[in-house]
């Protein structure tokens, strides 16, 4: 039901809004496809996270555990000469074995207890990061031999289509018959279940989507910047921001991510000239939001604040 | 030698975790709100009680009294500018309320922290102490600042006790936390009790913020691993329990002081999160939790 | 909480910002002057000790220079940028600098994994940088391994490796032959400059007669200091020989408040600033520490002058990076005037044979078959270190005896060795 009411004007925006964003290299600077690029995958981490929170009704307070995973064992591999191409999927791939590790037992937990699971697999992780410093580069980061392309256009079109691709899947599943029944599932597990659904194995599914692309674009971004460090990829602040680009865009909409991850890296650009007070700002704005706005921006494009 | 140094300093740090958990498992108890701006407001009042007393020149005891006030009114706003609104609002479901909880305080949070890294620097403060110097207990040289700490801590978890069990508007918070529907059936008013309660919880958060800062100092990139260890303990203990996150502090404490002194303080907190993951499979409910 | 802020902090603050805000929209208009300004982008870190004199000293060496008219009648102008200490945000200031703002040159960051994550940038858009605080010894070493790709940044302070030097030659004098001390024991935080600091130490600590009983490296999110300190004091040295930056406040108060008896020297970047005593409660009393120039002393005729200057404009003496930026900014100018371009490579080739006398004193770079290449020459009559003291609130010179200003001097509780004489 949800996805009929939206779909109709989301459709529209998002085609309006994909072929402004394809034709944008050939009006701004590099430095604005910079940020651009960055925002994107961004938007893909909160898109990830929307369809486990959103659909799946499970709070994972540790996005970057997943990110984390992809984004460093495809730079350590890529440090041993593996070829990009191998290591994105490597990437791809421990984020997935780290996911499952990670959800068949926590899924058993719920609410807060499940956030808190998700919380500390991130510390956990980060911790090893600092402790196998020889491999991981510890707290200094870890530098790649490779990127993808030193040319900003270029990352530019990959970082918008790779997002483009993500949303669409991730659409199409949280639209599909698997979807409801996550979003079943998410609203009341017992029921859902004496329906004869398999919740666990919905979740699990849902959380094994959620880090494909998670580890993908966390592995993306490295050979983007060409490093990788905990403050950047694995720290909770990190996970906080793309939870909220997600609640910022708008829950339960996917697309809504995008939106919020562009907001918030344009918003922190626009501040730059308050120097030390910037992220205040960006945060008192969030909040105002979160308040007064809660379908998050998506929600007041399409009027569905009241509803939602 | 190192046992009796390990026994002194895991005692006063682990004091310090209890104070700092018990006003957040109290809120979640009577409200059931997990505050992550928790941190922020702790260290709020550490920069502000070294901000009166060094830089305003108050002295010790001043720029304490000043940090725990600033503390309590921030909380107090957290409560009415944050918390209140959300739980109130109409246009959030239900069932969503918790995760709107858990990114306005911590959005909260995020503001408090960047505020006090704009005036005073990201750079570490340490509150200047009451009582300084040292004493040798059993050979081990402990400063009077560590023995001070513990006691003001048990000092003010006994008062808490008292207010909770010999008061009336204790024995009502008491109530609240365990049936919040029961108590309005009486007739009390269950938002007054709430600003009891944030009130208690903004002056214990206080107290713990500012000997934190006398003890160990704080910066603003505190703020996270102090609403991270404020959380694991309360849910080590048993979500909405006092004397479960007392016990889980005491656990927490002193694993994380035997890492540092025996293997090394690098792994500090790594056997903590692993026997906090550990209870979430066996005893999902913590230590001493209800459900 | 407002009213609350000291009022040197806040006016410090306050002139950060504007001076942000008004060269930002200063940039916006100078597109119309005659001469053309030279542009150079100061990425720092506006909320940390060591980073906020960066771009404060910079625009006092940039005032001064546009007060005497320029260099060949171009004025200098900056563009500050905060990095919030953080390396993604680096690269996208120096992105923004090299392809919207237009600068010739950068200075960037005193943090040695800043500056390592800008280094490809500055390879990759042809933009000479140069660092005046980060030490990490592979800063230099990058540029002399792929020198034809690298050659666009400098090392504008001294290596790691150079620092372990001058605290060794320091306690060589002070601590071995002063006072007959013969252990130590290194206590560094784990950080990309500290890797070869402590080679460094591990090196030449036994050739000036200091053993080595332990080394200790620590997370730099460590807060409690007791266990290291225990550990310390279990090998029983005679002087803890250290290597701090991200932390500074919280080792040094719970050195004071558990009166550990061992005294500490070595590189701490935090006591480098003013302001440390505060920070402290004056618990850093006693704390020796490596600067290579600070205020009230006469390293060159310069140092004294601009560190009043400083002081008279932000209310403290400058952060050991402060000197170093303000010098850059000069050899930077005298670079594009030497060269009579702002061409990257023309730029980088003066830089190379940049001689010029600074607040640290003489700065020239090592060369292309030295191994620290694009890194500041450290030696005497180049420069050299001092060995300084926190004595009741001031910050005193006690080594080398021609730019001391004071004597060396212990908190009671600091058992430190015997005097020699």
């Amino acid at each position: 039901m949800l996805h009929t009411l939206l779909r109709s004007p989301l459709l529209w925006l998002t085609v309006i809004g994909l072929g402004l964003a394809a034709v944008l290299p050939l009006w701004v600077s590099g430095y604005i496809l910079g940020l651009l690029t960055v925002a994107y995958y961004f938007g893909v981490f909160s898109m990830a996270w929307d369809l486990l929170f959103g659909f799946a009704g499970e709070v994972n307070f540790g996005p970057t555990f997943l990110i984390g995973l992809g984004a460093y064992s495809a730079g350590i591999l890529n440090g041993h000469g593996v070829p990009i191409a191998l290591c994105l999927a490597a990437g791809a791939a421990a984020a997935v074995i780290g996911g499952v590790v990670l959800a068949l037992p926590a899924l058993r937990v719920r609410g807060p207890y499940f956030g808190l699971t998700t919380v500390v697999a991130v510390l956990i992780l980060q911790n090893l990061i600092v402790v196998f410093a020889e491999t991981t580069g510890g707290e200094i980061g870890l530098t790649v031999p490779d990127v993808i392309s030193i040319d900003a256009a270029t990352n530019y079109w990959i970082a918008l289509g790779f997002m483009t691709v993500s949303g669409l899947i991730l659409f199409a599943i949280a639209t599909s018959p698997v979807g409801l029944i996550l979003q079943a599932s998410g609203q009341d597990p017992v029921e859902a279940g004496a329906l004869g659904f398999n919740v666990a194995k919905h979740k699990l599914a849902a959380f094994c989507v959620s880090a494909v692309f998670s580890g993908l674009a966390g592995a993306l971004l490295v050979f983007y910047m060409g490093t990788a460090s905990v403050g950047t990829l694995v720290d909770v602040s990190v996970g906080v921001q793309v939870i909220i680009a997600a609640v910022l865009g708008g829950r339960r909409t996917i697309v809504g991510g995008v939106l919020g991850a562009v907001f918030l890296i344009a918003a922190g650009e626009l501040l730059r000239p308050l120097g030390a007070l910037s992220t205040f700002v960006v945060s008192a704005a969030a909040l105002v939001v979160i308040l007064f706005v809660p379908a998050g921006l998506l929600g007041l494009l399409t009027r569905q604040g009241q509803r939602a | 030698m190192t046992a009796i140094q390990i026994l002194i300093d895991g005692f006063a740090i682990s004091a310090l975790y209890a104070l700092g958990a018990t006003g957040f498992t109290l809120i979640f108890g009577v409200s059931g709100v997990l505050n992550l701006s928790h941190g922020a407001l702790m260290v709020t009042a550490a920069v502000v009680a070294w901000a009166a007393s060094s830089e305003l020149g108050l002295g010790a005891y001043a720029g304490a009294g000043v940090g725990v006030a600033v503390c309590t009114l921030l909380t107090l706003a957290t409560y009415g500018l944050v918390v209140k609104p959300i739980d109130r609002s109409r246009a959030i479901p239900p069932e969503e309320k918790e995760i709107f909880i858990l990114t306005g305080t911590l959005l909260w949070g995020i503001m408090i922290q960047e505020f006090i890294a704009y005036l005073f620097t990201s750079n570490a403060k340490t509150v200047r102490p009451i009582v300084e110097g040292v004493v040798v207990i059993a050979g081990v040289r402990t400063p009077w600042n560590q023995i001070f700490t513990a006691v003001i801590c048990w000092g003010t978890i006994a008062l808490l006790w008292v207010l909770v069990n010999r008061t009336r508007t204790g024995k009502v918070v008491l109530a609240a936390s365990m049936n919040p529907r029961g108590v309005t059936l009486l007739g009390f008013e269950l938002s007054r009790i709430y600003v009891a309660i944030w009130l208690i919880y903004g002056v214990l958060a206080g107290i713990a913020g500012v000997l934190l800062g006398q003890f160990l100092g704080v910066s603003p990139y505190s703020v996270g691993p102090l609403t991270a260890s404020a959380f694991s303990i309360v849910v080590l203990g048993g979500l909405g329990s006092v004397s479960g996150s007392l016990i889980a502090a005491y656990v927490v404490g002193y694993l994380e002081t035997l890492t540092a002194y025996l293997i090394s303080p690098a792994y500090r907190t790594i056997p903590s999160l692993l026997l906090l993951v550990a209870v979430m499979y066996v005893r999902p409910q913590g230590l001493l939790g209800r459900r | 909480m407002r009213k609350l802020a000291p009022a040197a902090t806040r006016r410090l603050v306050r002139a950060l910002l504007a001076s942000t805000v008004l060269i930002g929209s200063h940039a916006v208009t100078s597109t119309v002057q005659a001469a053309d300004p030279i542009r150079i982008a100061v990425i720092a870190e506006a909320q940390a000790l060591a980073g906020a004199s960066i771009p404060q000293a910079a625009q006092i060496a940039a005032d001064e220079i546009n007060a005497k008219g320029g260099i060949d009648g171009r004025k200098v102008e900056l563009v500050t940028y905060d990095n919030k200490s953080s390396a993604a945000d680096s690269v996208r200031a120096f992105q923004r600098a090299a392809s919207e703002d237009k600068v010739h040159a950068v200075i960037a960051s005193y943090i040695s994994e800043v500056v390592l994550a800008l280094q490809p940038w500055s390879a990759r858009l042809k933009m000479p940088f140069i660092t005046p605080g980060a030490a990490s010894n592979e800063i230099p070493l990058n540029v002399h391994k792929d020198y034809a790709r690298n050659k666009y940044s400098f090392h504008g302070y001294l290596t790691s490796k150079a620092q372990s030097q001058a605290v060794c030659d320091a306690a060589k004098a002070i601590l071995v032959e002063g006072r007959q001390m013969k252990t130590a024991v290194i206590m560094s935080e784990d950080a990309a400059w500290t890797k070869p600091l402590d080679e460094g130490y591990k090196e030449c600590l036994p050739k000036v007669g200091l053993k080595v009983l332990d080394h200790i490296r620590f997370s730099p999110s460590t807060t409690d200091f007791n266990p290291i300190f225990s550990r310390i004091e279990g090998a029983k040295p005679d002087v803890i020989v250290t290597g701090i930056s991200h932390v500074g406040v919280q080792p040094t108060v719970q050195w004071r408040s558990q009166q550990v008896p061992i005294p500490m020297i070595g590189i701490a970047s935090q006591a480098t600033n003013a302001t440390f005593w505060k920070e402290t409660n004056g618990a850093t009393e006693g704390v020796l520490f490596e600067m290579f120039a600070a205020p009230g002393t006469n390293v060159t005729p310069k140092t004294a002058p601009f560190a009043e200057a400083f002081k008279a404009k932000y209310g403290n003496y400058p952060s050991y990076a402060g000197y170093t930026a303000y010098d850059e900014v000069y050899y930077i100018t005298d670079a594009v005037r030497r060269a009579g371009s702002t061409d990257p490579d023309k730029l980088v080739e003066a830089l190379e044979k940049t001689d010029w006398e600074g607040t640290l004193g003489r700065i020239q770079f090592y060369g292309r078959e030295d191994d620290f290449t694009h890194s500041i020459k450290y030696g005497p009559g180049l420069v050299s270190g001092m060995m300084m003291q926190w004595q009741d609130g001031k910050q005193l010179a006690v080594w080398p005896p021609q730019v001391a200003n004071g004597k060396i001097t212990f908190p009671s509780f600091v058992k430190a060795g015997s005097a020699a004489n």
